[in-house]
Formats: structure tokens, sequence, C-alpha cells
């Protein structure tokens, strides 16, 4: 009788005495060093090795990132783009004004090198 | 992964979410993604669909907070949210009672099954006992994701899943003895 239960609980919980419920852990001792216990317990082990197989990949960190911006208050989820936005425009004016200078600057030095023929023609 | 044991901190944590605090939320995001996804992502076997499912439950946290009260553990609310999204979703998928391991199924698993003299990587075995275990009916699946990878006790185990501690042995038995028959070529 007491050998049913340990069969049945070797075939719920396996092989390792840890996963037994601890009211079983007595009789799991009495029988796991018997010829039949060790029997019992080596096909539950199977299963259990087999289960053991299954394996979860790490969690992506930007889904983590994601699920606590949830939490972030609603004038800053929409200030966010509008702001990337602003910055964006203030760079595109910046850059773009940086690089008109720059073809002036340059227009000026090449009239110098080829010989401008007056100095109002270099706005000097 | 488990649930980090300390749940003084969940509690003033979540105390500090039902208040609006933003940075309390991300610690516990932090602290319990994890778990969340692992236990997820065995219940479904979809990777995708468990991180969706995650995050509806970390939205609920965040919604719910402030009327949140500490009977339980923290994780163990969790826990019940995210087996209630995961029955949902079967239920969408109109699986509630598992994917039937019909012929064909039955037959890839055997198909797929290595030779004597052949050795299947762990990958290729993860992936199968990842498709067995999802063809599993949702009860039996649930049993012995919380009891044999997430550790639970048998109490809790049958808490959560609203069973006594016999029915929940029975799902056991009968989940590992349907496995063990689907996949008796790689349990040679």
């Amino acid at each position: 009788m007491d050998l049913n239960r340990f069969k049945a609980c070797s075939a719920a919980y396996g092989a390792d005495r840890r996963r037994w419920p601890a009211r079983e852990h007595p009789l799991y001792d009495r029988f796991a060093g018997t010829s039949e216990g060790v029997a019992i317990l080596a096909e539950a082990e199977r299963t259990d090795r087999f289960l053991d197989a299954l394996e979860t990949a790490a969690p992506d960190l930007r889904r983590v990132g994601r699920i606590a911006a949830i939490a972030r208050p609603a004038w800053y989820r929409l200030a966010k783009p509008a702001a990337t936005l602003a910055a964006s425009a203030v760079l595109g004016f910046a850059v773009g004004f940086a690089q008109a200078r720059s073809a002036a600057d340059t227009d000026i030095a090449a009239r110098l090198l080829l010989g401008p023929q007056s100095l109002q023609e270099i706005g000097l | 992964m488990k649930p980090p044991p300390d749940d003084a901190l969940d509690r003033e944590l979540m105390a500090a979410v039902g208040r609006g605090d933003g940075r309390a939320f991300a610690r516990l995001v932090g602290r319990h993604y994890g778990w969340a996804l692992g236990f997820t992502d065995r219940m479904l076997g979809a990777r995708h669909e468990a991180e969706d499912l995650v995050q509806t439950a970390f939205l609920r946290v965040w919604q719910g907070a402030a009327h949140w009260e500490p009977g339980a553990r923290f994780s163990t609310w969790l826990y019940r949210v995210l087996y209630n999204l995961c029955v949902d979703q079967f239920r969408a998928r109109n699986t509630a009672a598992g994917v039937p391991l019909d012929g064909d199924l039955a037959e890839a698993l055997a198909d797929e099954a290595p030779g004597s003299e052949e050795r299947v990587s762990d990958m290729q075995r993860g992936a199968r006992v990842r498709m067995a275990l999802a063809a599993l009916p949702a009860r039996q699946r649930a049993a012995l994701v919380l009891c044999y990878y997430e550790e639970l006790s048998q109490v809790e185990a049958a808490a959560l899943l609203g069973v006594s501690e016999g029915a929940l042995e029975s799902l056991l038995s009968r989940g590992r003895a349907t496995l063990r028959k689907w996949l008796r070529d790689d349990l040679q």
C-alpha cells in the first residue's frame, strides 16, 4: 500500500525529494533506497530530465524599459516626441546656417586666390 | 527564475506605485519581469505572446495599484493575474483544452526523436518539450509549470488553480503521464 503511494507521488512530483509535499518526505526516505524505489525514481527522473531541457531566453531589456515607461506622466510621453521634433528643427537650422556661412567663406577665399577684380567684389 | 523573496519591499513599492510613483513602478517591473516572462512563456509556448501578455499584466499593476490590498504576497497576486490572462489567451485561441495531440503532431514528435546512436541537441529537445507542453490541457500544463518549473508549494499551486491538493496531484500525474507517452522515444 505504501509502495503504491510512493509510486503515485513519484508519478506526480518526480524524482526530486524537494518537489514532494513535506508530509510525504518520510515515505520518500523509506523507499528511495530500496530496489523497487530506485526503479520507480529512475523512471520519474527520465521525465524530470526531459522537462529540464526547456529553457526560456533572457528577457529583452528594451521591453522592460518600455513597460517601466507606462508610468511616465502623459505630458512627458507627449512632450518627448514634440521635444525631439523641435530639437531636430533647431539642429537642422543650425547646420544649414553653418553650411551657408561656410559656403560664403569658401567663395570669398576662392575669389582672393583667383584674384578678385576689386575689393568691392568680395564685399570688403 | 523565481520571484524575489523580499515581499516587504514589494509591498512598499506597491504602496508607492499606488501614489503614482513611476520610479517605484520601474523598480517593481525590474524585480518581477524576468520570472513573470518565464512563467508566461512556458504557459503559452510562444515568446512574443508572452511578452505582450506580461506587458498587459504590468499595465494592470500600474492601473490597479491604488486599490491593491496586500492580502497575499505580491508575487502570488501577480501569478494569478498572469494565469488568468493566459486562460483568456487560450480561450481566444479556442484551445482551452490544449491542442489535441492528434496523429500529425504525435507523428511530428516521433519523427524528430533521435535514433539510438544519434543525440538530439539540448535546443532541439527544448523545442520538443515546449511543443509537448503546449499541447497539454491548460490545467495540466499550469500544474506542471507552477510545481515543476516555478517550484511553488502544492498549497500555493492548488490555491492559484482553485483546486484541492488531491486534484492538483491528479493534474500533475496525468500531465507527466501524457508527456511520457508522447515523448517515449526521447525518454529511452
